[in-house]
Parts: structure tokens; sequence; C-alpha cells
């Protein structure tokens, strides 16, 4: 058996134990360490890794935005700021049918662009917005679902933590990659928004009705919301004043409404120790996933089945275009199981070069700046995709009475205007690169 | 005298996410401060050096604190789509099979990051600003990294009591 | 073949190190070997953890031979930290020989005991990039934030006034573009990949025989996997490492400088050389630090002074 048929048999392996119920992080934990051991043919290797390998994820600088801004959604949320904003957001939008996924999916984009992480996005707008949307009657799966792919315009509108290392890897231009990430993430709001409006005409009963709400109403709400707008501006201002890093705009915002729930009076000894058990069991789960991931991704990269396939397909003198759907589905079917992040540091430097030297008709910085937002859409469509999907684990987290089988169906809408999307911005570049063509 | 321990485990979970829960308040004070100082710049103040060690200090610490308290309370995210069909035995079987194995993997990792912290006190490796022992920081993660270890095994525990009498078990309830 | 060795490294494929130095390397030992050894690299830290860890992956043998920084470990390789004082090195051929003899003279068995080393380098004359007026004399380095990469090139940093604040070389274009850092030190070769020109407007060079700083690299091998080697293939190992692959790694690394500071030249960006009275002023300074190198060997039961000058006389031996 060669390492690469290893590699091959490791997918329905770990498929199989995820749809045994076993925790998603354990059984790529089991996947990965077993997988090493029979490339290897001992525990050596694995098992000197896990000396550090632990403790190198769980510190992780870039990492630690993940509790800080659960523990901030935690505070707003005592301090009555998640109902306030979302009472705003809804008196707006709430009266149309989904109005209130649409305005979730709208705050959603708003706060991506302040966030340059999907995970923080769906764990904090999940937080603010998924209690209210249950509270006007909305279905788990309908909540569950526009929240997991309201959450992938964390990374969709620039700042992207993801743009940021895929502009290291090929040597672009980093601002130029965020002004052409730009109109894609509009479109992405807009179709979720667009999802949304079909799905509760082909499920009436999956929102609640909710009725319009008169001119002062809505203006007296936006009232209601000045701290959270002075915590978010406090944020925005703070990342793009360049004050801040996202980890330390997540402490500052953690900091911010913890001042606020605490001047409300939310914020006593008793609802503290509940925010941090919440932020604790939330926080265990997502690092143990993302634990897994590594040690599963580093065996994958060990049997060389991503860069042999990769190789394969670059090889065999195919039209570019048809390349370029073949990667793209590569990376939609990675997605499912593997995590974005680790997918850019492994694909990446071995498609880039390969898909550079065919021609597309563009020059090749554009070429560089339109594959990357590609890329970064389906990879961004992985943290959707069942069975292994972040997002998806994030915000099904927090809804207690969902089950994940409820969420998986309810986020394909979404995966759906995501591929058509990607289809989209791949047959006409012109849509990703006009921003930049007339800025620059 | 069985309720008894396990509250008593579920109490001893709590107080290391709590501690947990403390270390990333201090991680938010001191990038609080931090950013604070560094803006101030001109009046003479600064930002505390080394914080972003800080951070990496306390959020591995809390981190590792955390997983009693995720595994106690059965947080870890699951598939249960096809589960879910099947017989309440068979379920239960699964229970006692994950637990297991995720007993097993706690084992590894806490003799894993032991001597990962052996090593580094061997090697008299420090940070990079503050220089302060890296080895401190590991022996931090063993908080969490043994308690995960104990909490796990009475969840293997639970796990067989609800095999052996047929009665299920308490999910995805966070008991205060 | 009969050997697989795994090497591991931090940097992308196609950087100027992995490209020039490296997978030429694992070819040639490919070839050398008649196929018998073939060298996997994996790039980018694909195969997990950090690059802090990958001292301990080679000698714990997660993987066979790692590219790293013996810096990147601070207090754990203390006698390769002389290198990294400041206005040490000439050229980078140059000091990477003398770092190589210093190596088997006073290193191998002391503080890279159980780790076989086939290399030992340094990068080219270390600069400092900074935004706005950047840095035109000593004074300016005051309140800075910059980025530096071990240990003793931040205490220098902080030694000349600035705000060393630490983070991993990747995160060096998003920390200039947000503010969180006034600049960096890095030598000139790495800046095309960090884009470094587009985000800072200033960059200071040191007239004078020797650079402000450099950092010293090794390439490691697990000691246990050398060892298992037959005769004849720890022999093509031993011909393409040591003294003359050391001086080559260095000399080639060094030599992307020049093609790296045109781009930089290409732009509005000043680059300001600091003449030799200003330079004065910074060697004051500089023997500050030199002096609390010498404390801190003396508390680890190390002469810092003699190596110092050992060091130095090797590197002015090389250095024509
Ligand atoms: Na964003
Ligand atoms: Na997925």
């Amino acid at each position: 058996m060669t390492n690469i048929d290893i590699a091959l048999l490791s997918f329905p392996v770990l498929l199989a134990l995820i749809f045994l119920r076993i925790p998603i992080g354990l059984a790529m934990l089991i996947t990965g360490i077993g997988g090493s051991y029979f490339i290897n043919g001992s525990f050596l290797m694995i098992f000197a890794q896990l000396k550090n390998l632990t403790w190198g994820t769980f510190s992780g600088y870039s990492l630690s935005i993940i509790p800080l801004f659960l523990i901030m959604g935690q505070f707003a949320t005592l301090g009555g700021m998640s109902q306030s904003l979302f009472k705003a957001a809804e008196t707006w939008l709430g009266h149309r049918k989904g109005g209130v996924a649409m305005a979730a999916v709208g705050a959603c984009a708003g706060f991506g662009a302040i966030c340059g992480s999907s995970l923080a996005t769906a764990a904090t707008m999940g937080q603010v917005a998924l209690p209210e949307l249950r509270r006007y009657g909305y279905s788990g799966e309908l909540a569950t679902g526009a929240l997991a792919a309201g959450g992938t315009l964390g990374i969709l509108i620039p700042p992207s933590v993801i743009l940021v290392i895929y502009a290291i890897l090929t040597e672009q231009n980093i601002a130029k990659l965020f002004v052409a990430a730009f109109i894609p993430g509009v479109l992405a709001a807009i179709g979720y928004m667009i999802a949304i409006a079909i799905y509760v005409r082909l499920k009436p009963g999956s929102a609640g009705q909710r009725e319009r709400a008169s001119y002062p109403e809505r203006f007296q709400s936006l009232l209601a919301v000045w701290p959270v707008l002075i915590v978010f501006i406090a944020v925005v201002g703070g990342i793009y004043g360049g004050i801040f890093t996202p980890t330390e705009a997540a402490a500052i915002g953690a900091f911010g409404t913890g001042v606020i729930a605490l001047m409300n009076g939310g914020l006593t000894r008793s609802s503290l120790k509940l925010s941090i058990l919440t932020t604790a069991s939330a926080t265990g789960m997502i690092f143990l996933i993302v634990f897994g991931a590594g040690v599963y991704n580093a065996f994958l990269a060990l049997s060389q089945l991503p860069q042999t396939a990769a190789a394969y397909v670059g090889s065999q003198g195919f039209n570019p275009w048809l390349v370029m759907v073949c990667v793209l589905l590569l990376y939609l079917v990675f997605g499912c199981v593997m995590d974005s992040l680790s997918m850019i540091l492994l694909t990446v430097p071995i498609f880039f070069p390969i898909m550079s030297a065919l021609d597309f008709g563009l020059t090749p910085e554009e070429f560089a700046l339109w594959f990357g937002i590609i890329v970064l859409i389906v990879v961004e469509v992985g943290l959707i995709t069942p069975p292994v999907g972040m997002n998806l684990f994030v915000i099904n987290a927090m809804a207690k009475d969902t089950p994940l089988s409820a969420t998986y169906r309810g986020v394909f809408p979404f995966v759906l205007t995501d591929v058509i999307r990607v289809a989209i911005l791949t047959m006409f570049p012109a849509i990703t690169l006009v921003a930049v063509r007339l800025l620059y | 005298m069985f309720e008894r321990i396990d509250r008593l485990i579920r109490w001893l979970a709590a107080v290391m996410a709590i501690l947990g829960g403390i270390a990333l308040i201090a991680v938010i004070l001191s990038t609080v401060a931090s950013v604070s100082g560094r803006a101030l710049l001109f009046i003479g103040l600064g930002p505390i050096r080394g914080d972003f060690e800080l951070v990496e200090l306390g959020t591995g610490f809390a981190v590792f604190a955390f997983l009693p308290w995720t595994q106690i309370n059965r947080q870890h995210a699951s598939v249960e789509i096809l589960t879910m069909h099947m017989g309440g035995v068979i379920n239960r079987l699964i229970d006692l099979v994950g637990d297991g194995l995720m007993f097993a993997i706690a084992v590894l990792l806490a003799w894993k990051h032991w001597q990962g912290t052996l090593d580094k006190l061997a090697y008299g490796e420090t940070t990079f600003v503050i220089q302060y022992p890296l080895w401190w920081a590991y022996a931090s993660g063993l908080v969490g990294a043994f308690g995960f270890v104990l909490i796990s095994f009475w969840c293997v525990i639970l796990s067989i009591r609800a095999f052996v009498t047929g009665r299920d078990q308490v999910h995805g309830e966070i008991v205060h | 073949q009969e050997v697989t060795l795994r090497m591991h490294q931090f940097l992308p494929p196609q950087a100027n190190v992995p490209a020039g130095v490296l997978i030429p390397w694992a070819e040639k030992i490919g070839t050398e070997s008649g196929g018998r050894i073939k060298v996997e690299v994996f790039s980018a830290m694909s195969l997990g953890g950090t690059p802090p860890q990958l001292m301990d992956q080679a000698r714990d043998g997660v993987v066979d031979i790692v590219w790293t920084l013996p810096g990147y470990t601070p207090g754990r390789f203390p006698r390769a930290e002389v290198f990294e004082l400041p206005f040490m090195m000439t050229n980078a051929e140059a000091t990477s020989r003398a770092y190589w003899d210093l190596f088997k003279s006073d290193m191998e068995m002391q503080d890279f005991k159980g780790i076989k080393i086939l290399a030992t380098w340094v990068h080219g004359p270390g600069v400092i990039h900074a935004k706005g007026e950047g840095v035109r004399k000593l004074e300016d380095m005051q309140g800075k934030k910059l980025r530096g990469p071990t240990r003793v090139i931040n205490g220098l940093l902080a030694e000349l006034g600035a705000e060393p604040i630490g983070m991993p070389v990747p995160a060096i274009p998003e920390a200039l573009s947000k503010g969180v850092i006034d600049g960096t030190v890095i030598p000139w070769e790495v800046t095309p990949a960090l884009r470094i020109a587009e985000l800072v407007n200033t960059h200071t060079e040191f007239s004078g025989d020797t650079a402000l700083y450099t950092a010293a690299f090794v390439l490691a091998m697990n000691q246990a996997k050398y060892d298992s080697l037959p005769d004849d293939l720890k022999k093509v190992i031993d011909d393409n490492t040591g003294a003359e692959f050391s001086a080559f790694a260095g000399k080639t690394q060094a030599a992307f400088d020049a093609p790296s500071r045109k781009i930089a030249e290409a732009t509005d960006n000043d680059i300001v050389i600091l003449d030799e009275a200003e330079v004065a002023r910074w060697h004051e300074v500089a023997d500050k630090v030199v002096d609390n190198w010498y404390g801190e060997m003396e508390a680890k039961g190390i002469d810092g002074k003699a190596l110092r000058a050992k060091a130095q006389e090797l590197i002015t031996k090389y250095t024509k």
C-alpha cells in the first residue's frame, strides 16, 4: 500500500467515525495519528510531534481571537446590547419575509468589515442574533444555516486573514487583494439574502412574521444601539486607524462590552461565571477540532496526496478552464473535511505556479488577484459544507435545541448561492478585477 | 456516594474552566493596557513589552483548562444524523466507545505534553522578548491536561454505567 | 531508493532560500547518491507545528532534516548568538565560514550535542525598514515599534531606544499595514516576498565594514537517522555539507539582496546610508549590548568575551 493509498483510505475511515457520532475533533485526531502510523510504520513521528503541537496550537496568537470574541459576545448579551442591536436591525428589515435573518446576514457583513476571521464573525454574530431569530419564530434550521453562512462574510469582506496569507504565499499586493475582494463580498451578502427570501417562500413555516415598524420607532431603535456603535467604532477605527491587530481589537471589544455590561448592571458575579463557562465549552470544542485538523492535515501533507493530485492535474495538458474547474472541485471536496487555513497553506504553493502557467487572457498580476479571490471563496465554502464545517459547529454549539443535521439542511441553500457565485466570478474575471482596474 | 463523586468532578471541571476564564480576562486587561500605552507613547507611556507573549501564555493555559469542562458537558461537536435513527443500546455503546477513545487521547496528550514540558525545562528555552522560561508556560497547560485525563476517565465510568443500567445520560446540558 | 529523508522548513517553496539553496541541495543529494537517497522537502510548515518547534522536530525525529534559526529557541543555543551581536558580520560568505569553524570548535559538543548539524550560515547585512521619515540618526530609534527576529536582536533594538515587538515573519506585512509596528529589521533578500517596499518609506543601511546585525541559521539533521545511514551514503551527506556548503548557502542567500534592493530603488522610497560619524555613535550603544551579553553568558558559565574575540578573528581571516 502506497502513502497515497493510505491517505485515500483515510477519507472513508474519517467519515465513518464522524457519522458514528465520534466527536469530530477526536475523529480527525485518531485518523491523523493512525495514518501517520501506517505511513511511518511506527508512532515515533506523531508521538514526538505531540510533545509540542498541543501547546503550539492552543497558545497560537492568531487563534486567541476565538475565545476573546466568544467572551465579547457573552458580555454584549449581558449588557443587553444584542437585544437592542437586533431590534434596530429588524425594525428596518424585519417586516420583510425572512427579514430578521436578512438583518442577521447584513449585520454579519458589517462585522466582517471589522474582523478578518470567519469563525470569530460566526461566533460573535451567532451570540447576538441566534436568540433573537429563535424569538421571532425562525426554525433552528434556517437560523443556524443563515448565521453559519453569514459568518463566512467575515473572511469574504476584507480585511481577511486568509487573503493576507495568500498574498504572502504568492507575493501579491495585500491592499489590491482587499480591493478585489470587496465586490465579491457584497455579492455574497446579497446572494445570502436572496437565498433567505426564496427559502421562506418555499417553507412558509420556517420564519415568523413581524409588523412593519414606524419610522419614529425605527430611529428610536437606533438610539438604543449607541453602546454597540461606540464599541464597534472603537474596534473599526482601531483596526483601520492602525492601532490594533485583530486579536487586540477582540480584546478591546471584550473589554468595552464588559464595561458597558458592568454599567448596565448586567455583569454580576454569577453572570460573569456563566459567561466564562459558556465561553469555555465553546472554546474547548473549537480548539479540539482545530487541533485535530492540524494533526490530520499534517498526515495528509506527509502522504503527499494533495501535492500528487495537484501535479497530476497540471501535467495532463488540459484546457485551462477545465483545469480551473477541476481545481475548484478539488477545493470543494477537500473543503468538506479540511479547514481553510491549512488548505491554503497546503495547496496554494502547488496550485499557484501550475495555474499561473496556463493562459486565461489576463496579466500575471490580474490572474493572481482573480485566482486568489476565487480560492478564498471556495475555501470559505468549506467552512459551511458538511460534515466538517467550522462555522456549522460554532453556530450549532450555540443552538442547544437544534441538531447538527438540521444545521446541515439549513445551510444548503447558502452553499448553493456560493457555488453559483463561484461559477459567475470564474466565468467573468472582470467582476472581480473592475474595482482594482478603477482604483489603480 | 456516586452522586457525590459526580458533583465533585463537575465542580473540579468548573473550577478549571473559571481559572481559564480568569486567565482570559487577564489577557484582555493586559492587551487593553498595552494598546493604551502604545497609543500614548507621546506622553511617555508605552506598550507592555512582550504583550504578544502574554496573550499566548494566557490563551494556552485557558484552552487547556477549558477542555475538561467541554468534555464533562458533552459539548464536543459531533454528527448525529445517522445515530439518531439507531436504538438506545447502540447509542450507549457508541457513547462508551467515544468516551474510551477520548480518554485514550487525553492520556496521550497529557503524557506527551508532560514530556514536552520536561524538554523545555532541560533546554532552558525562553520566550523572545520577556524571556520567561518556556517550561512555565508548558507547565501551566499541564493543569488542564491532567484535568482532562481525570474528567474523561469519569466520562468513561458514566458511559459504562449508562450502558449497564440502560438509562441514558444527560447530554448537552450545562450543570452549574 | 533506499532512504527517504524528510526536510521541513517554514518558508514557501518559491522563497529564495528554499528555491536557491534547500531544494537544489535535496536534488543534488538524490543525484550523487545514485538515487539511493530521496530528500522530500516539506515547505511552509506543512507537516505541522510552528517554526520555533523545528529544532525539536529534528532532534526528536519528527522529521529528518530542518532548516531553522537557533535564535527561534532563545536560551537554548547561547553560543550561536555571538554572530548576531551588533557590528560583527562583514559579508555573509566569510561570516558563514567563521560560523562553521566556531561551530566545530565551540558548539558541536556543547549546545548542539545530540543534533547533527549539516551547515551553519548567516544572511546578508540586516537593514532597518521603517515607515515615514524612518531612521536617519540614532535618536530616530526612540519609541519606534520594530519587529526583530531573535532574542539578541530584540535586545539590541531595545538598547537603541526602540520598542521591540516579537512576531513571526509572515505577520509582518499585516502588522506594518495596520500600524502595529513602525518598521522591521530584515535583510533585503526577504523584502520582496513580504512586500516591504510597498509598506514602508525608508530603508536604513550602515556604512563601514560591518553590518548592524545578522541572524544565524542551521541546517540540522536527526542524529540517529544520520548514524543509521550506511557509510557510503553518510559520505554523500558529508561531501555536500560542512564548511564549503555553509559558505555557499550564506553567499547564495546574500546574493538575493541586490535584486531585492533594486525593487526598493525603483520606488519613491528613501534608501539612507548612515555615514561613518553617525555609525560610530551606534557603536557606542552596541558596546552596551555586547557587555550585557557577556554578563548573560557568564551566568551560563560561558566565556563570552573569548568566544566573541575568536569569532571576530575568524571573520577577519575569511573576509577578503
Ligand atoms: Na473581513
Ligand atoms: Na466543510
